[in-house]
Order: C-alpha cells, then sequence, then structure tokens
C-alpha cells in the first residue's frame, strides 16, 4: 500500500487484475547511470507463505545487465537466501533500481554484459541498441 | 596439495622421484628437474606419495641408477597414468557453479530439516545417548555428564531458526508451566514498549504488528479461564503461519537491538565476517533472513532485548574443559550464560530462563532436572 501512494522516483506496483498475488511493476534507471531514460515492466508473485518467502520477480522487458539472464532472471541476494519480511515491494524495486546503476560483476548471469561494464560508453551503445530492439 | 607434498620430503627423495617421472615420459627432460615439477603437481596425491615410496629405495643411489632400475619397476605403471590427470581444465568445465554446489547443499539440508517438526516431543536424554551410541567417545562421557544437570529436552527443525525457536518455545513454556504471572507482565511490557524502537530502526508496523500481537495475546491469556496449555503452544509453535511470524518478530526484535547499540556491537560484527560490513549490513544479511544461523551477537542481542537469561550448553568434541579446583575433567561439558547487562549487575547470581543444548550448528531445549543456583561463567554480557 506504501507503494502506490508514495512518490519514489522510477519505481512504482499495481496488483496485476484480481490477484492480490499478482503485481506488475516499473522501474525507471536512477539519473545519472547509463539506464537513465530507460523505463522496465517487472512481474512479482507472492508465495501463499509471503512475506517469509521471497516475491518471485522477473523481468517483462528484456533487460541487458550483467546480473539479469535471457529469461529476464534476476541475482539478487534479498530475492533468494537474504530475503527478509522487513522487504516490502517498494525495497524490492528500488533495490532492482539500484541494482541496474551498481551490478555485481563478479557472479554474471550475463558475462558479456559483467564484461562490456568497464567500457561505460560501449556498454551505453549496446544497452540502447538492445533496449530499442525490444520496443519494436 | 603440491607444497605440502614437497615440504614433507627430503631432497634426496624427491630429486629422485622427479628423476623417476622424467625418465618414463622423454629422456630429455630426465636432467632437468624443473621441467617435469609440473607433471608431479597435476597428479593426485597419492600419486605423489606412491612415486615416493617406490623411488625411496633408490633415493640412496644416484638418480641415474633411479632410471636404471625402473623399468620393471610398478612405478611404470603409475608413472603412465599421471597424465591422464592432466586434462583437469576439461573436467573444471562440467563441474558445478559454487552456487549450485550451496543450492544442492541447501535443498538436502532443507529436505532433511522438514522430516523434523518445527518443536518436537519432551524426550529424555537417554535419546541424545542413543544418538552417540555408535558416536565419539567424547559426545558419550559428555551426555553422561550433562545427564546430572538435565533430565530432558526437545529437539527442534534445524532449518537455521532453531535458536530463536528453541528460545521463544521453552521461555513460553516455562511461563504457562509455571503461571509466572509477574514475568508474563514484564515481558509484555517490554515487547510492547519494542514497537517504537522497531519503527525507529526503519521496520514497518504494519509487518510486524499482527506478529507482535498474536504473541501478546497468546502471553495475556495466562491466568484467564482460556489460558495458553503447553499443548496449544507446541501447537503454535508448528503451525506454518504462526510459527514463522514469531521467528521474525524475534528476528527484528534481535536487529533493532545490534542497530540501537551499533556501537557496542560493531567490533564483535567486525569479527565475524570475511567482508567488512556495516551493522546495519550485518543485520540485513545474517540477523534478518529467515533461516540465518544464530550466532554469539544474536544471542547477547535477543537476552538484551527482552531481559530474558540464557544459557548455552556445548555439546562438541572438545575436552579439557577446566573444573575449578578439580583440574580438568575430559567430560565437563561447557556453557555460556547469556545475561542481559541490567541483570549482570545485580549481587545475586542470575539463573538462567532458558537452557539450550548447543551442537555445533544447531540448538535443542534442554530442561533442567531442578532449578540449582547457577555456578556460571557470565562472560557473554561483557
Amino acid at each position: 500500500m506504501s507503494l502506490m501512494a508514495s512518490a519514489d522516483p522510477g519505481v512504482s506496483a499495481f496488483p496485476d487484475g484480481d490477484s492480490l498475488f499478482a503485481w506488475l511493476g516499473t522501474i525507471h534507471g536512477a539519473k545519472g547511470t547509463v539506464y537513465e531514460g530507460l523505463s522496465y515492466k517487472l512481474s512479482l508473485k507472492f508465495p501463499t507463505d509471503y512475506p517469509f518467502k521471497a516475491p518471485l520477480v522477473k523481468f517483462e522487458t528484456g533487460c541487458f545487465h550483467p546480473n539479469v539472464d535471457q529469461y529476464g532472471n534476476i541475482c539478487l541476494d534479498i530475492l533468494k537466501d537474504k530475503w527478509s519480511a522487513a522487504y516490502s515491494v517498494r525495497t524490492v524495486l528500488l533495490s532492482i533500481q539500484s541494482l541496474l546503476g551498481e551490478p555485481n560483476n563478479d557472479s554474471p548471469l550475463n558475462a558479456y554484459a559483467a564484461k562490456l561494464w568497464e567500457n561505460q560508453a560501449e556498454y551505453r551503445r549496446v544497452l540502447h541498441k538492445k533496449y530499442s530492439e525490444l520496443q519494436k | 596439495m603440491r607444497s605440502g607434498y614437497a615440504g614433507n620430503e627430503s631432497p634426496a627423495r624427491a630429486e629422485s622421484s622427479v628423476g623417476a617421472i622424467s625418465h618414463q615420459n622423454t629422456a630429455e627432460t630426465f636432467t632437468d628437474g624443473a621441467e617435469s615439477r609440473p607433471l608431479q603437481s597435476v597428479g593426485d596425491h597419492s600419486v605423489g606419495v606412491s612415486l615416493a615410496d617406490n623411488t625411496l629405495r633408490t633415493s640412496v643411489n644416484s638418480v641415474s641408477a633411479a632410471v636404471g632400475d625402473s623399468g620393471d619397476e610398478p612405478t611404470a605403471e603409475i608413472v603412465t597414468s599421471t597424465p591422464t590427470h592432466v586434462p583437469n581444465e576439461a573436467e573444471d568445465v562440467s563441474r558445478p557453479t559454487d552456487d549450485q554446489i550451496i543450492a544442492q547443499e541447501n535443498s538436502i539440508r532443507a529436505a532433511e530439516a522438514e522430516k523434523r517438526p518445527f518443536v518436537g516431543i519432551v524426550e529424555p536424554l537417554s535419546a541424545l545417548e542413543e544418538e552417540y551410541r555408535q558416536g565419539s567417545a567424547v559426545f558419550r562421557d559428555k551426555i553422561r555428564s550433562l545427564e546430572m544437570q538435565y533430565g530432558s529436552m526437545r529437539r527442534t527443525r534445524g532449518d537455521g531458526n532453531c535458536f530463536f525457536r528453541s528460545f521463544m518455545f521453552a521461555f513460553m513454556e516455562q511461563l504457562v508451566q509455571n503461571n509466572d504471572i509477574p514475568e508474563r507482565n514484564r515481558v509484555v511490557t517490554c515487547i510492547r514498549q519494542w514497537k517504537a524502537k522497531l519503527v525507529a530502526v526503519g521496520f514497518q508496523e504494519m509487518v510486524f504488528e499482527d506478529a507482535m500481537e498474536i504473541v501478546i495475546d497468546q502471553l495475556n491469556s495466562l491466568g484467564t479461564a482460556e489460558s495458553l496449555s503447553v499443548a496449544q503452544l507446541e501447537h503454535n509453535f508448528c503451525e506454518p503461519m504462526l510459527s514463522p511470524m514469531i521467528i521474525m518478530l524475534l528476528r527484528m526484535l534481535t536487529s533493532a537491538e545490534i542497530q540501537r547499540r551499533s556501537d557496542f556491537f560493531a567490533p564483535f560484527i567486525m569479527g565475524m565476517c570475511d567482508d567488512e560490513v556495516s551493522v546495519e549490513q550485518f543485520c540485513r544479511r545474517y540477523v534478518e533472513p529467515m533461516g540465518e544461523e544464530s550466532d554469539h551477537v544474536h544471542i547477547v542481542a535477543l537476552t538484551n532485548a527482552l531481559l530474558v537469561p540464557i544459557r548455552v550448553v556445548y555439546l562438541d568434541r572438545s575436552t579439557g574443559a577446566a573444573m575449578a579446583g578439580v583440574g580438568y575433567d575430559s567430560a565437563a561439558i561447557n556453557h555460556h550464560d547469556f545475561v542481559p547487562d541490567s541483570l549482570g549487575e545485580s549481587p545475586t547470581p542470575v539463573n538462567p530462563r532458558v537452557h539450550v543444548l548447543y551442537r555445533p550448528g544447531h540448538y535443542d531445549i534442554l530442561y533442567p532436572l531442578t532449578v540449582t543456583a547457577a555456578n556460571s561463567t557470565q562472560i557473554a554480557s561483557c
């Protein structure tokens, strides 16, 4: 609830249809990062034992990022073993937003993106190319 | 492995074994010990050792003597098998990643853990003895010592939440059994006061208020017509929705206590993690997530958060616990009392309210035979 009411820059989420166990979220790339100006749709599925188990969060818009695979799966510790009930939809989306700008290149799902990250200009070029391809 | 091997051998033995390898492979490299060394390092340890043993007999002779002898020696077989160990890189390709190994270990552990209820039945300590019947004598001796002080135990599920679960169950069970209204009143007030402190460190009230009310309601039922019973408590702690709610609340209290007194806890946390983590990061990663195991930091924090003294009895392989005035007794059981700071200042010894049995990686509940005066090492309250 706090999410729909809050005015966090760049993240939002709403229940997907009638089910409260499935939400759709949107993340805008944070200012000052190569993701600035891009926006991504995500799906959030809540297990029945939520909030004791993490929601299943996936990118629905293809996302070129070191810690996101081709199916949209996200490698982020708080969505796995470091999940705690203290996290909310809002904090999850904000964490993913900050992951966009600060990837963990030591354990990449997308090795190409991880390698390219060092060269930010080239990374931006490839990122925007892939992003516009996916919008078609 | 290589350095261990090389370090244990005398120079003569090492040199002659190198010579033997070289000879079997190429004659040219025979004179060059350095070149053949990598072969040794890729072979596994057992090969290295048997080579050394085979060539031991020749070590008193010159290297060339070793070469001359080795034609019909078993060395030949061993050496020719050595190169098959070389393509280790090929094995690495199919080797599971660290993450996969961890995931598999976790799933095995989860499957094992689910065979046990969250909180088990009361068992006599002889059940523990039975468990170690085939085990180490140290454990058997220690269990016999344990039986002098404790009559029974309850096992809890080893899912990483066992400390919190053991603690809270044992604490509440004792309140129920003794119908301890003064202590109940104290702890209910204490829990209520935590509401503001939890909010202050950033927890949303919405997340913990239900859990808090459930625990308080259960405690408040004591002394009424519908008083909580031990059977009801067992049911609540095994209920798949209630049980994690209680654990979550305790994890939040622990986290908030650590963050509230971060100056005190920071030095302990610094020594616990490989990478440098802040107090807040420690709480996010190692306290709040379900299934993260509890260490002394968690225990010190929880005992202070709820002002409940805890005794942790260690059943491990260590021997020679110091007994005051008696010298050393290999079967003596170590224990540590975790006493809240404010109670630790009292002139009379503080009796632990909760006793847990710690075996490396797991906590179960212990029931003392009789309430005896605490003769403890109050180290944990610092």
